[in-house]
């Protein structure tokens, strides 16, 4: 039998895709347009980014969510022969995953131009944070779950949260210090939904919506569409931001063994994003210490705690000090994370916009840009249960 | 555990599982799942057990995870098991339970005392949500649902340390 390993060495697509645009719509609570606009839109809008025109698409990777199938981009886009499409599973889960994908289809000479993209009425539509499906249960994990009243990401993700703060003494005011950074963020960037500077007393006094996690602990929900255009770095060289390539430097995705492991995997304290982290350090030959910075999914605050011991940031159990008073993980501090303002501030898509952020840090244009160091490398890591994706972006 | 003054007025405590909520179709279960439901309709919580290695697990599923074997039993438990983690829902998300008013509720996760990490979702009954704590040791009991009188739930109550 092989061994049950991927070997360190295998990374097959470093430095082989670019991401040369992104684009997105304007984020809001009622977008009063189809989902089919926003995507038509947000890829529009990357597209100028990068110079190239959507006819120039031939390859679209999405979220198995996403309600754009093919054959509707493939006409509103004008792409006369998509040569490569694949959807990717979950929301969180496929955020960085799509990036990834793209760049394994670009290195295979799958399609010349890639778009990455999310677009979803996530409140004027159908909200992931209350309640739905049907009256009765087929079965599966829902069945063991909803009559008991585990209905809502955050009942399974509060579960997580509770037995990581009892095993590592973290608290909701170390959650608070992350949710006051990444509203600071969003108070310089104008495409943020929220935008008003909180202290750590407004959260802590934020009304308590599952317990242990208080409302300023939640990502928004909201509607908008984010897309990003790669290509070969060859190819980016001929287009609008070819003095700054931005190029893939490693992705890896990764699992755990169980169903549902948000709330059964053995060990509930632990991530089971380690393994997509040990893969994507392999591959990379990098470390948390080359990161210039890094760019979590944050459906939910403690996340960031989770993320930065998980990817090797700090030693597990330690980030609740690493994130203590905020100034570490701010745009100024040592490792600045969501200079954006993230899913919880600035707009909830799903993660992309976290990939999109990680370029404008790169190419210097984020509106919380690190007046300290030039960013050349970024860690770009999704959810940290179930299915995750982690890409690193790196000058080119 | 939610550390209170002892003057600080606690929640009241859940007295039954909660009204209204989505419940598993009988008709619709897989078969891989209905020995638990059988099972709680008997008042007895059976959990899958592979029948070659002995290994207990739940969620169900038609092989075995540990070595691959087909074959399994539905095995009765003891019930006894301790908090693993749990929540305090504050804010509904379901109309049945913003509307009649069933906040705040708990979910927990319970260890059942059989296997390390064998894990089942539920409510626990007659205690404050201030008094719940992970580790809290706790015993099965079975009620009827409102709802649908095929649907037994199997529900927690406080047990004696052991
Ligand atoms: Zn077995």
């Amino acid at each position: 039998m092989p061994p049950n390993i991927i070997p360190a060495d295998t990374n097959g697509i470093r430095d082989k895709a670019a991401i040369v645009g992104i684009g997105e719509t304007e984020f809001s609570w009622d977008s009063g347009r189809s989902e089919l606009q926003l995507a038509s839109e947000a890829i529009k809008a990357a597209c100028d980014d990068a110079g190239i025109a959507p006819q120039d698409i031939d390859g679209l990777i999405r979220y198995d969510m996403e309600s754009n199938h093919e054959t509707l981009l493939t006409q509103s886009l004008g792409i006369k022969n998509l040569r490569h499409w694949e959807s990717v599973s979950y929301g969180g889960g496929a955020g960085n995953a799509t990036v990834g994908h793209a760049a394994a289809a670009i290195a295979a000479g799958y399609a010349n131009y890639v778009v990455c993209f999310r677009a979803a009425n996530l409140r004027s539509g159908v909200r992931l944070g209350r309640a739905r499906g049907p009256e009765r249960i087929a079965g599966g994990a829902d069945s063991f779950a909803v009559p008991w009243g585990s209905m809502a990401p955050a009942h399974r993700f509060g579960m997580f949260v509770r037995r990581y703060m009892h095993e590592y003494g973290a608290t909701s005011r170390h959650f608070g210090w992350v949710a006051v950074t990444l509203r600071e963020h969003a108070s310089r960037n104008p495409r943020a939904l929220r935008r008003e500077p909180i202290t750590i007393d407004d959260h802590q006094n934020s009304r308590m919506v599952v317990d242990p996690l208080h409302v300023l602990d939640f990502c928004q929900e909201n509607d908008g569409a984010a897309a990003v255009v790669m290509t070969t770095p060859e190819r980016a060289r001929e287009l609008r931001h070819s003095d700054t390539l931005t190029l893939v430097e490693a992705a890896a995705q990764g699992s755990g063994p169980r169903n549902d492991g948000i709330v059964y995997r053995p060990d509930l304290a632990a991530a089971e994003s380690e393994h997509t982290a040990r893969d994507l350090w392999a591959r990379a030959r990098l470390s948390a210490s080359d990161m210039d910075a890094m760019m979590f999914y944050d459906h939910f605050t403690p996340f960031c705690l989770i993320n930065l011991e998980t990817y090797g940031f700090v030693p597990r159990g330690e980030a609740k000090d690493f994130v203590d008073g905020g100034a570490n993980i701010r745009f100024d501090g040592m490792l600045p994370v969501n200079t954006h303002g993230g899913n919880h501030s600035e707009a909830y898509i799903h993660g992309l916009t976290h990939v999109q952020e990680a370029v404008r840090l790169i190419r210097g244009d984020s509106t919380a840009q690190p007046p300290q160091k030039a960013i050349n490398r970024v860690l770009s890591c999704s959810s940290v249960a179930q299915l995750s994706g982690a890409v690193i972006i790196r000058r080119g | 555990m939610t550390q209170q003054s002892e003057t600080a007025a606690k929640s009241p405590p859940m007295t039954a599982p909660l009204e209204g909520v989505p419940l598993p179709d009988m008709e619709r279960v897989p078969d891989y799942e209905r020995g638990f439901w059988e099972g709680t309709r008997n008042g007895e919580l059976r959990i899958q057990r592979c029948a070659d290695c002995g290994r207990f697990r739940h969620l169900p599923t038609p092989m075995c995870p540990e070595c691959s074997s087909l074959q399994y039993s539905w095995t009765q438990v003891s019930g006894r098991g301790f908090v693993y983690s749990f929540v305090i829902v504050r804010h509904p998300v379901h109309p049945a339970i913003r509307e009649r008013e069933q906040t705040p509720y708990n979910i927990c996760m319970i260890e059942l005392e059989e296997q390390e990490g064998l894990r089942v979702c539920s409510n626990i009954l007659q205690v404050a949500p201030e008094d719940i704590g992970i580790g809290m040791p706790v015993q099965v009991t079975f009620m009827p649902v409102a709802d649908d009188p095929e649907v037994t739930l199997p529900v927690f109550l406080p047990a004696p340390q052991q």
